[in-house]
C-alpha cells in the first residue's frame, strides 16, 4: 500500500492543495502524493475519474486506451478535443489531462488492455478498468489480488453507471464523534480516530452471486432497475463486442430488451432504456466523482470503503451501494 | 453535445435541452463542473454570472482554470474553457455581480432554468426571491467538504430558499472577546478586531481594550474607582487604538507591551471576573520565561504553517507583521485603509501572532497558523468529486425540470458515510410544500420585528433590518395608515431620517410598517414590537416570521444536527468568500419550525457551542455545507 514517506509538501504543494488538506489532513495528501494509479479507458467516465484523481495530487497516472476518438466520446469526454477524430484516445487526451496539474506524471500508453502482461499491472497501487469485457476485469481482479493492488472496475451507459471496488485485504482509520461533557459542563465534541480492516470478495465471486434469489429480487423492486439494466447492459457488450449505438437505436433495443427477458423478465421496464446509448455527461461526472472519491480513500487509507458495488438511480438520483457475495 | 447528436436522448427531451436557454450564477467549485455537463449535453445557450477571480486555492477543484489563469475574471475563463468542448455554444459570461440592479426580473425572464452555484446566503436569498418574482425555477445546490446538497425551488410547488430559519452566524459576546476568552476563537476574534483597529476600517463593535462595563463587575463597589483610574491613566479609554499607535509610530514593543502587558494588568484589577477563572498573566516584550528551547523536536520538523511557535517566535512575527502593514498603511491616501485578508501572507501572520500571543496570556492552547487561518477566514474544505457528484445532479435535475417531471426533483443529500438504507446520495421521499407562513414566497408575506424603538434609528432599521437581515436591496418604507414614508429608495429623499430614532418618527410598539423593494417586487408587512434593550452588544433587533412560535435556539440546531437531512451553516464572515461555497440549512430543524428568526447579533452564553466544535463537526458527515 502507499505510505506516507515523510517528506514534507512543498509550499507550492500546499498552497495548491490546501482546501483539500483542510479536509482529509497532511498525511493523507503525503500518501496520494506517492500514489500511482493506472486508469484503463478513457471514454468520458474515464475522463472524470481522471481530472478528479490528477486534480488531488497523486504521484503519476497512465492512460491506457488503444481505441480512437469518435463522435460518442463528444457527449462526455471533454479531454479529447474536437479535432481528434480518428486519434488515439489516450493520447488525444493527454494535453488537457497533464494542464490540470503540472505536477502530476501522466503518460498515455496505446496498447490494448488484453496484450498488457500481468506484471504490468504491478507497476501501480491503484488500477482502474473501465469499457472492458469481463473476462479482461476477472484477469485483471486476479492479478492484482496477487500482489495487493487496489483494483477497482466500472463502466457508465447512458444514464446507468455502476463501480466496483476489491481491495482484498484494507486497512483505513476512521473518525468517531461523540458529545461529550467536560469539566465546566460544556458539551463538547470529541474525535477519535479508529482503525479498521475490512475483507472484500473477488470480482469472480460477485459475477457468480445470483441474482435471481429472492430476497435480492426484492432489494431490487425497492432500489429500483439499475443493477439489472446494468446486467443486460454488460451482457450485451459481451453477446456484440461493443457497447449499444445511438445510430442502430431501435435495432440495438430490441436486443437490450431480449437480454432483458433472458436474464430478469420482470425486473426492468422498457421505459429503462431510452438512455443508454452514450455516455450523459452528468453521469458520467457523478459516477466518476464517487469511483475517484473511493481511489482518494483507498490510497490515503481513511474512512470506510464501498464494499463493494455502488449504483446509481437516474429516477431518483440516489446513489447507493449493495454488498455482494460477502 | 448529445442533443446535437440523432438518437442519444430521446425526442422529446433533446428537443428542450436544445430550444432551453439556461443561467448559471456562480463560475466556482459548482459551477464549472455545471458548465461542462451543460457544454457536453448539447445546452446551445448558457448565461454564467461571477464577480470573482481566480485564486492558487481554486485549482484544485475548479477545473476549467489554470496557473496562468489566476488573477483573471472565473466567469470569462470558465466561458472560454468551455468553449474549447464545444465551439458552437453560445455562452455568455459576466464578471459581475447577481446582486446588480442590472439584473432585474426582466432578465431572469429570459431563462427556462436558473442553476445556483453560489458561496454565499446573500445571494442565494435574492437570487431565490428574483426567480420567484419571475417564476422561473431555481436549481440550488452547494457542498462542503464531502458533503452535497441539490434542491429544486419552484413557486408554489416546493420550499423556497428562505421557507426554513437558517442557524444563524456565530458572534461571541464583547465582554468575551475584550476580557475573559476561553477558546483559541476568541483570541483570533480579538486579532482581527485589533487589525481593524490599527490598519482597517475601526468599528465601534470592535473595540479591543478591556471592557469595564462588563455585566459581571457591574454590582461590584471597586467599579467606579476602576472607572476613574482608567480615565486618568488614558489607557482603557483611550481615545482610537489607532490614533495612540500611530502616536507611538506603530512601534511593536510598545504596541506589544500595552495590549499583552498594561490592558492584561489592567484586566487583572478587576477581580471579579477572575474569581472562578485562571487569572491571565501579563508579558513583557523581550522578557520570554519561556527560552527558545521549547523548540522540541515535534514542533522543529513541521513548517512554519505547521508548528505551533513560540512566545519568542510569536514576538518575532508580530514585530515584522506590524512594520510591513504599518509601511502598506502608510503609503494609502489619507482616510483610507487597509482590509484584512487570510491570503495576505502579513495580514495572515499578524493575526496568528497576536491571537497566539493572547491565548499564552490567558493560558489558553495555541495554534498553528494553518488553524488560525481556518478559524480566521472561515474556510470551508472544498474538493473536486463532490462538486463532481453534486454538479450531475444538478444538471440531472435540470433535465427533468425541462421535461416538468418534478416528481423526480427531490432534494438530494450527499454524504461522507452511508445511511441506514446503504445510501451515499439520498433524495427525500417527497417534495417539501412551501411554508404558508414564509416571509418571502407565501402570497401576503408578513413579520414581527422586536426592537428597542428607543435606541435603533431609521438608518440602522434600513441597513441592518431591512438590507442585511431581511436581504432587501432597495428598500422603501411606510407607516401603514398613516402614510407617513420613512425611508424612500429615491436618493436623498428621506436622508433627513437617517438618525431620527424610531420611536420619534412614530414608530412604536403595535405599530406595522409597509416595507416595498420595487427591484425585487417584494413586499412586507412588520409589526412593530417594543423591546428594552440593555447592553449595547444584546441583540438590538429580532425578527420573527411566526409569532406563533418560539424562536428557535440556536444551540438545539446544532445539538440536533445528528440526522442525515441536517445541514448546518456557516456563513463568511468578512465577504471575502473566494472559495468556500458555503451554505445550506438544516433540513430537520426546518421541517419542525417554521419560525423565521434572524437576531442582529446573537448573544451566545457561555456555553454555546464553541469553534471548535463546529470545526470537529465539519468534517462529520451529519452537517452539510455547501460549494
Amino acid at each position: 500500500m502507499v505510505e506516507n514517506n515523510g517528506i514534507e509538501l512543498t509550499e507550492q504543494e500546499t498552497e495548491l492543495y490546501d482546501r483539500q488538506i483542510r479536509l482529509w489532513g497532511l498525511d493523507s495528501q503525503k500518501r496520494l502524493r506517492a500514489a500511482r494509479i493506472l486508469l484503463c479507458g478513457l471514454n468520458g467516465f474515464g475522463a472524470e475519474i481522471a481530472k478528479n484523481i490528477i486534480l488531488s495530487g497523486v504521484k503519476s497516472m497512465t492512460l491506457l486506451d488503444h481505441q480512437n476518438v469518435s463522435e460518442t466520446d463528444f457527449c462526455s469526454q471533454f479531454l479529447v478535443p474536437q479535432e481528434s477524430v480518428g486519434k488515439n484516445r489516450a493520447e488525444a487526451s493527454l494535453l488537457r489531462a497533464q494542464a490540470l496539474n503540472p505536477m502530476v506524471e501522466i503518460t498515455a500508453d496505446t496498447e490494448k488492455l488484453d496484450d498488457k502482461p500481468d506484471e504490468f499491472f504491478h507497476n501501480f497501487d491503484v488500477v482502474v478498468v473501465s469499457e472492458a469485457t469481463t473476462k479482461s476485469q476477472i484477469r485483471i481482479d486476479n492479478v492484482c489480488r496477487d500482489k495487493g493492488v487496489k483494483f477497482f472496475a466500472g463502466d457508465v451507459w447512458g444514464t446507468f453507471g455502476y463501480s466496483f471496488a476489491d481491495l482484498q485485504e484494507h486497512n483505513f482509520a476512521e473518525e468517531k464523534f461523540k458529545h461529550k461533557r467536560g469539566k465546566d459542563k460544556k458539551s463538547e465534541m470529541v474525535t477519535t480516530t479508529v482503525k479498521r480492516t475490512v475483507n472484500f470478495p473477488s470480482l469472480q465471486k460477485v459475477l457468480d452471486f445470483d441474482y435471481t434469489e429472492e430476497s435480492f429480487v426484492k432489494k431490487i423492486k425497492r432500489t429500483g432497475p439499475s443493477f439489472i439494466v446494468l446486467k443486460v447492459l454488460q451482457n450485451f457488450r459481451e453477446k456484440f463486442g461493443r457497447d449499444p449505438s445511438y445510430k442502430d437505436r431501435s435495432e440495438d433495443l430490441a436486443k437490450l430488451l431480449a437480454i432483458r427477458d433472458e436474464i430478469a423478465p420482470n425486473l426492468a421496464p422498457d421505459s429503462a432504456f431510452v438512455h443508454v446509448f452514450a455516455q450523459i455527461s452528468p453521469v458520467a461526472a457523478i459516477v466518476g466523482g464517487e469511483l475517484a472519491q473511493e481511489i482518494i480513500k483507498a490510497v490515503s487509507q481513511k474512512e470506510a470503503p464501498h464494499n463493494n458495488v455502488f449504483l446509481f438511480d437516474p429516477t431518483t438520483c440516489c446513489g447507493y451501494v449493495e454488498t455482494i457475495a460477502n | 453535445m448529445a442533443a446535437s447528436i440523432a438518437g442519444v436522448f430521446e425526442e422529446n427531451l433533446q428537443k428542450k435541452i436544445l430550444e432551453s436557454k439556461v443561467l448559471v450564477v456562480g463560475a466556482g467549485g459548482i459551477g464549472c463542473e455545471v458548465l461542462k455537463n451543460l457544454v457536453l449535453s448539447g445546452f446551445g445557450d448558457i448565461e454564467i454570472i461571477d464577480l470573482d477571480t481566480i485564486d492558487v486555492s481554486n485549482l484544485n477543484r475548479q477545473f476549467l482554470f489554470h496557473k496562468e489563469h489566476v488573477g483573471k475574471s472565473k466567469a470569462e475563463v470558465a466561458r472560454k474553457s468551455a468553449l474549447s468542448f464545444n465551439p458552437n455554444v453560445r455562452i455568455k459570461s459576466y464578471h459581475d455581480s447577481i446582486l446588480s440592479t442590472d439584473y432585474g426580473v426582466g432578465f431572469y425572464q429570459r431563462f427556462n432554468v436558473v442553476l445556483n452555484a453560489l458561496d454565499n446566503r446573500q445571494a442565494r436569498n435574492h437570487v431565490n426571491r428574483m426567480c420567484l418574482t419571475a417564476n422561473v425555477p431555481l436549481i440550488e445546490s452547494g457542498t462542503a467538504g464531502y458533503n452535497g446538497q441539490i434542491e429544486l425551488i419552484k413557486k408554489g410547488l416546493s420550499q423556497c430558499y428562505e421557507c426554513k430559519p437558517k442557524p444563524t452566524q456565530k458572534t461571541f459576546p464583547g465582554c468575551t472577546i475584550r476580557n475573559t476568552p476561553s477558546e483559541p476563537i476568541h483570541c483570533i476574534v480579538w486579532a482581527k478586531h485589533l487589525f481593524n483597529q490599527l490598519f482597517g476600517e475601526s468599528n465601534a463593535d470592535e473595540d479591543v481594550s478591556p471592557d469595564t462595563a462588563d455585566p459581571e463587575t457591574a454590582a461590584e463597589a471597586g467599579k467606579e474607582a476602576l472607572a476613574t483610574e482608567s480615565n486618568n491613566k488614558g489607557n482603557v479609554e483611550r481615545t482610537s487604538t489607532r490614533a495612540w499607535a500611530q502616536a507611538n509610530n506603530y512601534d511593536p514593543e510598545k504596541i506589544f507591551n500595552k495590549l499583552f502587558n498594561e490592558d492584561i494588568k489592567y484586566l487583572l484589577s478587576m477581580e471579579t471576573l477572575w474569581k472562578t477563572r485562571t487569572p491571565p498573566q501579563p508579558k513583557l516584550w523581550g522578557e520570554f520565561t519561556e527560552a527558545c528551547v521549547s523548540e522540541n523536536s515535534v514542533e522543529a520538523n513541521k513548517s512554519r504553517d505547521q508548528k505551533i511557535w513560540n512566545i519568542e517566535e510569536c514576538a518575532k512575527v508580530f514585530a515584522t507583521s506590524i512594520n510591513f502593514l504599518k509601511d502598506e498603511f502608510i503609503k494609502l491616501a489619507e482616510g483610507d485603509h487597509l482590509v484584512w485578508d487570510k491570503d495576505d501572507k502579513h495580514a495572515m501572520d499578524f493575526v496568528a501572532a497576536c491571537a497566539n500571543i493572547r491565548s499564552k496570556v490567558f493560558g489558553i492552547s495555541q495554534k498553528s497558523r494553518f488553524e488560525v487561518k481556518s478559524m480566521a477566514g472561515n474556510i470551508i474544505p472544498a474538493i473536486a468529486t463532490t462538486n463532481a457528484i453534486t454538479a450531475g445532479i444538478v444538471v440531472m435535475h435540470t433535465f427533468k425540470v425541462l421535461q416538468e417531471l418534478y416528481d423526480q426533483c427531490q432534494s438530494v443529500y450527499i454524504r461522507l458515510r452511508l445511511t441506514g438504507r446503504n445510501k451515499l446520495f439520498d433524495p427525500d421521499k417527497v417534495m417539501i410544500p412551501p411554508n404558508p407562513k414564509c416571509y418571502v414566497c407565501s402570497p401576503k408575506p408578513e413579520i414581527v420585528l422586536k426592537v428597542d424603538t428607543k435606541k435603533m434609528t431609521v438608518k440602522s432599521l434600513r441597513d441592518d433590518v431591512l438590507i442585511k437581515a431581511l436581504n432587501m436591496v432597495q428598500p422603501d418604507v411606510i407607516i401603514d395608515g398613516k402614510g407617513v414614508i420613512v425611508i424612500s429608495s429615491e436618493e436623498g429623499e428621506t436622508e433627513a431620517n437617517d438618525n431620527i430614532l424610531l420611536k420619534d418618527i412614530q414608530i412604536v410598539d403595535g405599530c406595522i410598517l409597509k416595507a416595498d423593494d420595487y427591484f425585487q417586487n417584494y413586499e412586507l408587512s412588520i409589526t412593530v414590537i417594543h423591546k428594552d434593550v440593555e447592553r449595547d452588544d444584546a441583540e438590538m433587533f429580532e425578527v420573527v416570521a411566526d409569532p406563533g412560535l418560539l424562536k428557535p435556539e440556536q444551540q438545539n440546531l446544532t445539538a440536533q444536527s445528528t440526522s442525515k437531512n441536517n445541514v448546518a451553516e456557516r456563513m463568511e464572515t468578512d465577504g471575502n468568500n473566494s472559495d468556500s461555497d458555503c451554505c445550506i440549512e438544516d433540513e430537520e430543524i426546518i421541517s419542525i419550525l417554521s419560525s423565521v428568526v434572524i437576531p442582529k447579533k446573537r448573544k451566545l452564553s457561555d456555553e454555546g457551542p464553541s469553534e471548535k466544535r463546529l470545526k470537529s463537526n465539519n468534517e462529520d458527515d451529519d452537517l452539510i455545507l455547501v460549494d
